[in-house]
């Protein structure tokens, strides 16, 4: 297991799990802006050649800056691998949600995008458990799913973003 | 390549959109760890992918997702963003696997419950690998641009 204290996840029953649902994460407010040069290193993995990520004059006019590429929202909030003065990176609530499972994947994602989100933007995100399901038997292992939603604002408050995202936390193993 | 914008109004569903093929090498799925920032080891440890269970690293939700919004955007045209995106990860694309995506196009609608009223149009596309497992099934509905 990779030592990085951000995948350092939270160990419990399912009942702690499920004391857990209802409740909010304090805002946690992106390590830096929405630049310039993410916009193009994840359109440039993804071979994306779509004009809002790569002509600023285009990108200025129609949506008032280089856009961010919708499907890297997540990465906004992503801390950096490392920072200054041994602060330890905040994890996402999803992690530490007391389970059993060891490991975890993704299982599914519904993003709602209500405004750009262009190049200078400032991202603030709030993180809630919605659920934790039953133990359940897939292909990869025993575990649980774990639902949570996340509201993304920018630096003027406004809700630009809203993600609804399910996880399997989980202990690898073929079904018995 | 994203060239010309669509019209909504030009537009007449159901459509297919161009095939979109891409194949991930070690490279890209490194290249996904570093642009995302998500250093989670099943994106570059391919002995943690497989103690996972996994036979080697994968792309992350952030990845697919991009790809499903290329498929779409390659399409419409710059002028257009993505307003909703709903996917399941129901495989995984794994380094040396190529990611195929299948776009349609099956209902353009006006959403009036906003002002100004938005021109949609629905997609749904479908994330293969080189065997024909269908790997990430997305709905995304567009937002486009409307010329008078």
């Amino acid at each position: 297991m990779d030592s990085d204290l951000s995948y350092q996840l939270a160990f419990g029953s399912y009942e702690d799990a499920l004391r857990m649902v209802g409740a909010a994460s304090e805002p946690r407010t992106a390590a830096t802006p929405v630049s310039g040069a993410r916009i193009q290193l994840f359109a440039s993995l993804v071979c994306d050649g779509n004009r809002s990520y790569w002509d600023a004059e285009f990108a200025r006019q129609t949506w008032g800056g280089l856009l961010a590429p919708p499907a890297l929202l997540m990465g906004w909030l992503i801390p950096p691998p490392w920072q200054p003065g041994g602060r330890p990176p905040a994890a996402s609530m999803v992690l530490r949600v007391p389970l059993p499972g060891t490991t975890f994947i993704n299982a599914a994602n519904d993003v709602e995008f209500l405004h750009p989100i262009v190049e200078g933007d400032l991202l603030t995100a709030v993180e809630e458990l919605v659920s934790v399901s039953p133990e359940k038997q897939t292909r990869l292992g025993v575990g649980h799913f774990i639902e949570t939603l996340e509201t993304y604002r920018r630096q003027d408050q406004t809700v630009v973003a809203t993600c609804r995202n399910t996880l399997f936390r989980f202990t690898p193993g073929a079904p018995a | 390549m994203s060239g010309a914008d669509l019209d909504w109004n030009q537009i007449t569903v159901p459509v297919e959109l161009p095939e979109v093929v891409d194949h991930i090498s070690y490279q890209r799925v490194v290249e996904n760890a570093g642009a995302t920032w998500d250093y989670f080891p099943g994106h570059f440890d391919p002995s943690y992918a497989q103690n996972q269970g996994n036979p080697t690293i994968y792309v992350n939700t952030m990845h697919m997702a991009g790809f499903a919004d290329r498929v779409a955007t390659d399409w419409a045209g710059p002028s257009s963003r993505v307003v909703r995106r709903s996917l399941r990860l129901a495989g995984s694309i794994y380094a040396g696997d190529t990611m195929i995506g299948r776009g349609r196009a099956v209902a353009k609608r006006r959403d009036t419950s906003v002002h100004p009223p938005r021109c949609l149009v629905d997609i749904q596309i479908q994330v293969t690998n080189q065997h024909g497992v269908l790997c990430c099934p997305v709905e995304l509905t567009l937002q486009m641009p409307e010329n008078a």
